[in-house]
Formats: C-alpha cells, structure tokens, sequence
C-alpha cells in the first residue's frame, strides 16, 4: 500500500467520516480552549466563564441531539434531520458512533447545562475560580464522551484516566478547605492505584489476543476460550479481565472499589459531588455496557466457527457473573453502610454507591438477554438508559439541594435540617420528592427506572438467561429497597417531625427564589418522569437499539 | 284572585307591622318556661317574621298565576314550608311547634294524593300545562300544543266534558299494543286504526276512573291545603301562630289555594269527582260549624268558622256553582281576614284568647266592636232580601240556589241543601256568641277588663278599610261593574252549560237565577241567619236561656262537640299509636337484634384483633425489630470498614482484585483450568 493512499485515507476517515460524528467532543473541547483564552487575554477576562461554558454546553447538547435524532430507528426522524448510520467506527476503530454513544452524550451534554445553571445559582465556583472550575469540568465531560465511545482499550483506558483527573482537581477545588485537599488527594491517590491494575489488566489482554482493538479482541478471546486455550492462555484473559474490570469498578464505585467515594464526597463541595456522581457514573454505565456488549458479541469475526460462539457464550457467562455478583455486594453494602450517616453528603455517596448496584444489576441482566433474546436485551439496555436519565435529575436535584442548603444552613450535617419543614416547607418538599423518588416510590421518576430494570431482571428469568443469578438479583434487589427506605425516610423524619435546634443560623429558604427555582426545575421532571414517562422510554428505546 | 291575595296581603302586612312590633327588640315569653323556671329571652325575630310573611305572599301569587299544574305543584309546597315557618313562629312554644309539625305533615297527606293525580295526568296525556300552548315546529310552522283543558273539553265538541284520548288509549293500553304489534312495518296505519276505534273505547267507558283518579287526586291536595274532611284537624292548631299569619293563612292565602285549585282545575273535573267534593264540602260545613258552636277560643272560634266556610266554598263548586263558590272565596277573604285582624285586635287588648274573661269590650274599643259586627254580619250573610246586604249575603245566596238548583236535578242528593241551610243557621249562632260574648254584655273579669284599650291606629286602620270592603265587595256597581260579574266572565269555557257524565247531573248555574230557586233560596238564607242570631241573642245577650243549662241537658252532645268529634283522639288511635307502635318495634329490632348482632360482631372482630395483635407485637414486629437491628448493627459494622485511611483503601484495592480472583477461580474452576 502506498503512503499516499494510506495518507489520502487517513484524512478521508477524519475529515469525512470521524469529525462529523465528533462534533459534541469538539464542542466541548472548543469551550474549553475559548475559556482558556480568555483566561489568558486581559481584554476578555472580565467576560463571565459561565456565560461561555452555557454556550458550549448548549452546541454540544444541540449536537449530540441531532445526533441522536438522526439514528435511523429514530421514531421522530424529522425531514431536516441529516441521516447518520447506525454503527459507525470513528479515527480508524478507536471510537465507535452507535445509539449508545448518541443516548449517553445526549445525556451529558444535557447534564451539562443543568450543571452549569446550577453551580451558577450555587455559587461554588465564584467569578474568579469559575474558568478553572468549568474547564476541569468539560475536560471531565470529555472525557466521559470517550468512555461512551471508546471502541480501543487503550481509548478506554485514556477515556477513564481524561475523565478521572480532571475530578480528582474537582475535589480539590475549595483551596482553602483542609477536607477537600485530603478528598483529592485521597482519590488521586485511589484513582491512581485503580488505574496502575486497570493498564496492567490491559496489557495482559492485549499481549494474550494481540490487539487492542475491541471488536477484534473480542473475536480471539472467544476463540481462545472457545478452544480451551493453552498454556494458562484462559487464565490469563480471566485475570486481565478482571483487572480492567477493576478500574471499571473504581469509575461506578461498586464495592469492594468503593472506598474513595464517601471519602471523596464527604471532603469535596456538594457541587462537585452532583458531578461524579451523575456524570461520572453515567459514562461508567456506558463503558461497562460498551465492553461487555464488545466482548460478549464478537461480531467482527467473520463466519464465526462453533468454539467461537461457545466461547463466547462462556465470556458473557464469566461477566455476567463478575457484573451480577458485584452489583449484588455493591447495592447491599452500598444501601447497609448508609445508615448511621451523619453528613447528608455521605449519605448520598453511599446513596450513589446503592444506585450504582441497581446500575450493575440491569446490565448483568443485559448481558446475560444477549445471548438469548437480543429485544429482551435492548429492552434492558433501555432501562439502564432511562435509568440514568431519571438518575440525572433525582441525584442533581439532590446534590443541588444540599448545596442550596448548605449556603444558608452553613451546614451539611443532617442534624441541622431539624424541623426545616416549620421556616421553609418547599425545599422539604422537593427533599421529600428527590428522596423518594430515590427510593423507587410511585408515581416518581426514581419508580418507575427501578421498575424496568427489574423487569428486565425478571425477563431474563423468564427467558432462562442465568436464572439463578438473576433470580437471586431480584430478591437482593428488592430487599435492598426497602432497606434504602430506612435512611432516605429519616432525612425526611429529621426535616419534618424534629425541633429546629435553637441555634439555628441563616434564614429561611423560600421555594421562590432563584435557588428554589432550581431546585424546582430539577424536581418537577422527577414527578412529571413518573407520570409522563412513556417519551422518555421511547429515546432510551431507541439507545438500546446498538445491542443487536 | 290576584288582586285579592295582594291587597288582604298589604293590608296585613300592614296590621302586623304593629302587631309584631315586640319582635323589634329582644322578648321575654311568657308562655314558655325554661328548665330553671324562667321565662324564655330571645331576641327579637321582625325580620325573620316579614321574610317569612313576603315569601309565603310570593308563593301565593306564584300558585294564581301558575299555567302549569307542576308549577302550581311547585308552588303550593313552598306555601306549606312557609306555613310551616309562620305557625311555628314561637317554635320555643312546644304547642306551636307541635300545631306547625302538624299542618305540615297533614297537607303533606294531601300532596300525595296530588302527586297521584299529577302521575295520572302526566302519565297519560303528558302535559301538565292548563291551557294551550303555541310552540314553533321544526318546519318554522306554529303548533299548537293542547293543554288540560282543551284535551279533556275539545273545542271540536262545544267544549263538552269527554275523557281525553290519552287516558282512552292508556286505560286500553293491552288493545293499543295488540293493534301496534299486528302491524309492526306501518305504524302509520297503527296509529290510524288506534285513533279510529278511540270513539269506541270511550263510549265503552274506557278511561273513565283515569280522569276521576286524576281529579281525585288533585282534590286530595285541596283538600289538605283547605282544611276540608277528613284533613282539617290542623286548621284550628295553626291558630298557634301569630294573628296576622292567621288572617292570612285563614283568609286569603293558603286554605284559598285548595279551593282557588279546585275552580282552577274545575274544567277537568268529572261529576262524579265534583260530587266527591260537594258532600266533603258538606261534612266539613257541617262539622266545623257544630265545632265552633261551642269552642271558647275566640280564634279556635274564626278557624272553625273558616273550615266551615270552606266547605261552603267546596260544596258550591262540586254541585256546579263555579262563580258561586269563588265568589265566596273572594268575599270570605275579604270578612274573614277582618273577623281575625279584629279577634287580634280583642286579644292585643286583652292578652288572652279566651271568650269566657271577655264581655263589655264594646264600650272601650268601639272601632273594634263595630268593624266585628260588620265582619259578623258579612259572614251570615245579612240583609235586606231582595233589596241589599254585606257581601256575604250575595255568595252565600249563590250557594243556596245552587245547592238547591242541584238538588232539584238529583234528588237523591238534596240533603247537601239541608247541609247549606243548616250550615248558615249554625253559622249566625256562632258567630253572634262570639260578637256577644266579646263585647256585649259586662266584663266578666275585671282584670282583663282594666287593662282593655283601643287599638293603635295602625291596627285600627285596616280594620275600617276591610269593614268596608266586607259590605260592598258583593255589589254590583252600577254599569255591571262587580266581582260576580267579573268572575263570570272568567268562567272556564264549556262550564256554563250544565254536563252529566253518568249517574250525577251538574245543572248550570245560570239555572240558580231562575226566580223559584232564587226566591227559595234567599229566603230560606235569610230565616235560617235570622233564626240563629236570635238564638245567640236569646243565649248570651238576653239571657233567657241559659247556655249552661242548655249545656248540662245535652252534656253528651256537648262534651262530644267540646271535643272536637274527637277527631284528634281517633287520628291519635288510629295513625298516630300504629306508627308509634311500628316505630317502637322497629326500633326493638334495631337495638335489640341488629345492634345486638353488630355489636356480637364487634366483639368477635375485636377478639380477633386482639389476638392479631399480640401476634402482630410479638412475632411480627419481633421479627422486624430484629431485622432492623441486624441491619443497623452490620452498618454500623461497615461504617467502621471505612477507616479514611489511604494506605488501607490502596491495600483495599489489591485485595479486592486478589478476592475477585479468588472468587473468579472458584465459581469458573472448569473453564479456567484448562
């Protein structure tokens, strides 16, 4: 092959094919280069870094919109909407473009602008840490868009580490606070550790299946397993697997990989908080679902002999059981180690550790519909997706209150919500919805996410998919239901049945103000989700769609 | 009608301005004692009372105006409910609020019967309305719609009395439908072939008791509203209410509407139907009038008198006298409502209703004394025959020649002539006791005598101007300007000629003009007033018979008609004990079965909870409680796992990978080994 050609193609797949399905990463990252310019220039850094993320955050999300909107099983493909194809392989197969990259881009994108409106109203960044803050954020965000994407283990890899550093700055972002410097440390720190495993992990797999390049690995690993394997070969990928399953772990903070995360949340502001535990867990989901769904579907191999498709089978039977047992462990200890918190922000860590069992759970049921009935697994998939989607305004709004409360309580402690409900009933009642929609109570947003991904649960049993596994999953995760009502209702018994303590600082909170109205803003979808949810599922539908 | 409702209403309204005036501020009642043994204090109801008295006028006129039977219907209610509120004005007073209850439940037996007859109309003609209707038919053409009248009198046939085609068709409703069902594709020729054979049903007679039904039972419905047989046992009760809700109740208002109905509705009624009415009207005259012989109230007096009147009025329009018995009804208005406004007069002078503490009033209220004589004079219907009299004089001869026109027709009925002529011997007896026993004569005590006064001007005045309509409501002014005449050009068509529908004959009534019966007529009037004013006098102005003699010789007589013919006992015994005794029965199974029962259930419900509930403390909540305490403990336990230690979490991390491992080894042993 000639240089030239190959030079000639190179730019033909950038220009012609990878950029245009790159635009929401572009965008961010052109926010982040204009932020920093203007950092730089005397003339422009008065000009307010807010105003310019707001902007770049809205490119992105019109992007990843129209992206998304232009997937061909779209049920809303408008005349206007530039077609782009189902699975596309972006940069010569490092990043892949399919529904689950359009659905989860969309919703950072989206979690992006409420982000920003947020920490805007919040206060946390001030003017002047405000550039830092947002560039951490969409360098972050970027990040995350690669976790969707990456179809290459070092892409992963990069992706993970892109989203990850970025946060461990984040949580050190309250210069001033002794707590928040010990957060960062201790996560770069973890994160660190988690990352030296995940790469080691990585070059196990690749030096067994000689390449890098998902589809492709998933072809020889199937075979390799297929075939039995020689000379330890089978252990060897268990145990990359499972090393680059522990990074995985770290990002979603599933137990026993979890030990950052109250830490980390607890030192950090809430503000920060919202983001790793939103956005950070959403691109986890979909990194985790990217691999398996590689690995478990070697649809690259071309006329795929018997041992392949057994091999393969025994690969999705491996992770399943990895995802499952861990999701059962994640939610149970994750739900158990919440009561008896003390600062409302680690109770939500431990919160977030829960949901990312629940998380677990619905993809250990995804994966274990692929090899049986691919609907019942986009069906899943979907629910994971609708999950997040609700997950993002219910955990957000969480967060957000904590932060709004803390600027008049001075305060994160639960104690001191004692008897809210007497100077500001609003704010209690947006707690008491966001938490119980936590929950999975009806008729919120947060019940009727849990009620598909239990479906999908019950579906796969039904449809014989790892029955016992399943079985035991639903079991677990209906116990750990009620178990998590036990903490959420006393931040709610606390808010409303408690005496106000006597020396209760700031004032009341009013519901309309400018804080109110955020919280409002981030409330009301959560009851309006759990009423109207039927548009919502049809796009998490149609991001199931790539789980072919 | 409508003129004399509003104008006895004014003038009442007027008089009980000044009557009511105590209402204006607060009252102590005399006649009703607390538990404590004091007087009730409340405070005073003027407003309420005029409420009251302007709504109860409202639905008055509402009912003479009404084109519409559901509206009369409508009406006639909100009529009894005012009743109700105007009795039972001095509801702390328990005979008052026991006299309301009692008029009110009595009309409502009469509303029922008015509800069959307004089912039986409804049901098979389908309208209700009395007169025609135009409407605009869907084609823009005007339609007429054929009310009562104009059903039950075709003016096809000159307007003489046939059962209409509805109730035909309904009384042969299995032939209706037998005709219908043999042509099930042609309904038009159904229906022709129906109304062809309509003439044959009815000369069958088919129909017949509808249309009685029907009249019967708005008679009904008169029937309790007038206080006629066997319903007026809450006239004289309602006397409970302040006087000039008794004027107006008695005179004008409500009792009118029964009679007002009857000649309202007199186009539709059958004679055998207006026969119903005359000896009902008979029985009432007779009865009330022997009552009021002997009674002491001087309002229990005037209200039997005013039932009395009423079955005058009846009986008039059940033989036929249609003109003759409104007539009546409007003068009786007129007299009536003087006699009470005048018997209010007595007792605000007097403070009590009884006759037997009155005597010699005469001399110190004159104005009352002589509008009374005047209203007295009216109601026996005195005068000079042939030349003139007070206004009674003219309907009451009326009513005799009719009685007696009718009688002359139907033989075997000429004893509700003997009723009228006995009725106005009995009727001059009373009330010339009453008239002497008030104001002739001595005071027979001195306390009431002392404290007697005239009274305001404001009382007085609608005396005198209703003294002088009693005289001259019954003339006929010069040009043939009168209310007689004016009545009779009222007269529902059809109704002037005399019909018969079986066995009874209604003459008609220009027949009581001929002079034979006319001359009877006011003779006999004039001798029967003539005889029992002397007698009253010879009684209780001339004293030549004692009237307590005259008492101890007819003892028997006398305690029955004292008693009222013990009307009250034998509804007591008869309606009254029955249900008490149902309701006390259905009450003993209400406590002592079903509550039993349900309390029984109670008990075991309760049993069974019991014991729910120990299970539910301490197996159930055992379990939970335990259950909450381990999973406390273990997080607490887990808690204590997080050490914020660095070195440790790193640690962690390695042997959490080495665990995975480990545990990956185990579960996959098989496939791993190889």
């Amino acid at each position: 092959m000639e240089i030239g050609s190959l030079i000639t193609g190179a730019i033909t797949d950038t220009l012609d094919v990878s950029l245009p399905l790159f635009r929401v990463e572009l965008a961010i990252a052109a926010t982040i280069v204009l932020m920093l310019l203007c950092r730089m220039l005397p003339v422009l850094r008065r000009a307010d870094s807010a105003l310019i993320a707001l902007g770049g955050a809205g490119f992105a999300l019109w992007y990843a919109w129209c992206d998304l909107r232009g997937l061909p099983a779209a049920p809303w493909t408008l005349a206007d909407a530039a077609a782009v194809p189902a699975r596309q392989e972006l940069f010569g197969g490092l990043l892949v473009f399919d529904s689950l990259t359009a659905a989860v881009r969309l919703l950072l994108a989206g979690f992006l602008v409420l982000y920003i409106l947020f920490t805007k109203v919040s206060g946390i960044p001030d003017r002047e840490d405000g550039a830092d803050f947002y560039t951490l954020v969409f360098g972050g965000a970027l990040g995350m868009c690669l976790m969707a994407s990456a179809n290459h283990l070092l892409m992963v890899f990069m992706a993970v580490e892109m989203a990850s550093v970025p946060s461990y700055a984040l949580a050190a972002i309250l210069k001033g606070r002794k707590a928040a410097s010990e957060a960062g440390l201790k996560y770069a720190v973890y994160g660190a550790g988690a990352a030296g495993i995940m790469l080691y992990g990585i070059s196990l797999l690749a030096g067994v299946t000689g390449t890098c390049h998902l589809p492709s690995m998933a072809g020889e690993v199937a075979r390799i397993v297929g075939e039995g394997g020689a000379g330890g070969e089978v252990l060897v990928l268990a145990l990359g697997g499972l090393m680059v399953a522990v990074g995985l772990a770290f990002k979603l903070s599933a137990v026993p990989f979890h030990f950052w995360c109250p830490d980390v949340f607890e030192g950090a502001a809430a503000e920060v908080g919202g983001f790793l535990a939103v956005a950070s867990k959403a691109a986890a989901v979909a990194l985790l679902l990217r691999l398996a769904f590689t690995l478990g579907a070697p649809a690259a191999v071309p006329a795929a002999a018997a041992t392949v498709v057994a091999g393969a089978g025994d690969v999705r039977h491996f992770m399943v059981y990895v995802i499952g047992l861990m999701a059962a462990v994640t939610c149970t200890l994750g739900n158990l180690a919440a009561y008896g918190q003390t600062n409302m922000k680690r109770l939500l860590a431990y919160s977030t550790i829960a949901h990312a069992g629940y998380l677990m759970m619905g993809a250990a049921a995804a994966v274990a519909l692929m090899g049986v009935d691919a609907a019942g697994s986009r069906r899943a998939v979907a629910a994971l997706v609708f999950y997040l989607a609700t997950y993002l305004f219910m955990n957000l709004a969480a967060f957000a209150i904590v932060a709004l409360l803390r600027n008049r309580l001075r305060s994160e402690e639960i104690a001191s919500y004692a008897g809210l409900v007497r100077t500001s009933p609003g704010i209690v009642v947006a707690t008491a919805v966001v938490l119980v929609s936590l929950i999975g109570l009806p008729p919120l947003a947060g019940f009727i996410s849990k009620f598909l991904v239990f479906a999908s649960l019950a579906e796969a049993i039904q449809a014989g998919a790892e029955k016992p596994l399943m079985l035991v999953l639903l079991v677990v995760g209906g116990v750990n239901t009620v178990i998590s009502l036990f903490y959420y209702l006393r931040v709610l018994k606390v808010m409303t049945f408690d005496p106000p303590p006597a020396d209760r600082a700031g004032e009341a909170f009013p519901l309309v103000s400018l804080p109110g109205a955020v919280v409002t803003a981030l409330a009301v979808p959560v009851v309006l989700l759990g009423l109207f949810w039927s548009g919502l599922y049809a796009a998490a539908q149609l991001a199931g769609t790539f789980a072919s | 009608m409508f003129v004399v409702v509003t104008f006895i209403a004014t003038c009442i309204h007027v008089y009980a301005s000044g009557y009511m005036h105590d209402e204006l501020h607060d009252v102590t009642d005399h006649e009703v004692t607390l538990a404590d043994g004091h007087h009730l204090h409340r405070p005073g109801r003027f407003p309420r009372f005029f409420q009251a008295l302007s709504l109860f006028c409202f639905s008055m006129l509402g009912i003479v105006i009404a084109g519409n039977l559901a509206m009369v219907f409508i009406f006639w209610e909100l009529v009894g409910i005012c009743s109700w509120f105007l009795i039972g004005f001095y509801y702390e007073r328990k005979s008052a609020s026991t006299a309301a209850n009692k008029a009110f439940i009595v009309n409502r037996v009469g509303d029922f019967g008015m509800l069959i007859g307004l089912m039986a109309l409804w049901g098979a003609l389908g309208t209700l309305q009395f007169a025609d209707s135009r409407a605009t038919g869907p084609d823009g053409a005007e339609v007429v719609q054929p009310g009562l009248f104009s059903l039950v009198r075709p003016a096809a046939t000159g307007h003489a009395l046939q059962v209409p085609d509805g109730m035909v068709k309904f009384a042969a409703a299995d032939e209706v439908a037998k005709i219908a069902a043999g042509q099930p594709q042609n309904p038009a020729a159904a229906a022709s072939e129906i109304a062809a054979r309509v003439g044959d049903w009815r000369a069958m007679g088919l129909g017949n008791w509808l249309l009685f039904i029907a009249g019967l039972g708005i008679f009904c419905g008169c029937v309790g509203k007038s206080a006629q047989f066997p319903l007026f046992v809450w006239l004289p009760d309602a006397m409970e209410g302040p006087t000039p809700v008794s004027a107006l109740v008695h005179s004008a208002t409500m009792v009118a509407a029964g009679v007002y109905l009857v000649g309202r509705f007199f186009p539709v009624l059958t004679p055998d139907v207006l026969l119903v009415i005359a000896y009902c009207g008979a029985i009432t005259l007779f009865i009330a009038a022997t009552i009021a012989l002997v009674a002491n109230d001087i309002k229990r007096v005037l209200a039997y008198s005013t039932v009395s009147q009423l079955g005058y009025m009846m009986l008039a329009l059940g033989v036929g006298g249609w003109v003759a018995g409104l007539f009546h009804l409007v003068t009786h208005a007129f007299f009536k409502s003087l006699l009470f406004l005048c018997s209010g007069s007595v007792i605000h002078a007097c403070h009590t209703n009884d006759m037997r503490k009155m005597g010699g009033l005469a001399k110190v209220m004159p104005q009352t004394a002589g509008t009374m004589l005047v209203g007295c004079l009216a109601i026996i219907g005195a005068g000079i025959p042939f030349v003139i009299g007070l206004s009674g004089y003219y309907s009451k001869d009326a009513i005799l020649a009719q009685a007696l026109s009718f009688s002359q027709v139907n033989p075997r009925h000429s004893i509700l002539f003997l009723a009228v002529a006995g009725g106005a011997f009995l009727t001059a007896f009373y009330m010339f006791r009453l008239w002497f026993m008030t104001f002739a004569g001595k005071p027979r005590d001195h306390h009431v005598a002392e404290h007697a006064h005239e009274s305001p001007s404001v009382m007085v005045t609608p005396l005198l101007v209703l003294a002088v309509l009693a005289v001259v409501a019954g003339w006929t002014l010069p040009g043939g300007f009168g209310i007689a005449n004016l009545l009779e050009q009222a007269r529902p068509a059809g109704t002037a000629e005399g019909f018969a529908l079986g066995a009874v004959t209604i003459p008609a009534e220009y027949k009581s003009h001929e002079g034979a019966i006319h001359v009877t007529a006011t003779m006999t009037a004039f001798a029967t007033a003539l005889a029992g004013v002397v007698l009253a006098a010879a009684m209780y102005l001339w004293r030549i018979v004692s009237p307590d003699v005259v008492a101890t010789i007819f003892r028997p007589i006398y305690s029955f008609l004292a008693n009222r013919w013990y009307f009250d006992e034998i509804y007591h015994a008869l309606f009254v004990l029955p249900a008490h005794g149902i309701a006390r029965l259905a009450s003993g199974i209400d406590t002592g079965l079903i509550d039993g029962l349900i309390n029984g259930l109670a008990w075991a419900a309760r049993q069974l909870a019991g014991i729910d509930a120990w299970i539910d403390r301490t197996i159930v909540d055992g379990l939970v409680n335990t259950t909450a305490n381990a999973t406390w403990n273990a997080g607490l336990e887990l808690k204590k796992l997080q050490t914020g230690r660095l070195r440790q979490y790193v640690m962690f991390i390695v042997a959490g990978t080495v665990a995975l491992f480990v545990l990956a080894s185990m579960l996959f042993k098989s496939s791993l080994a190889g």
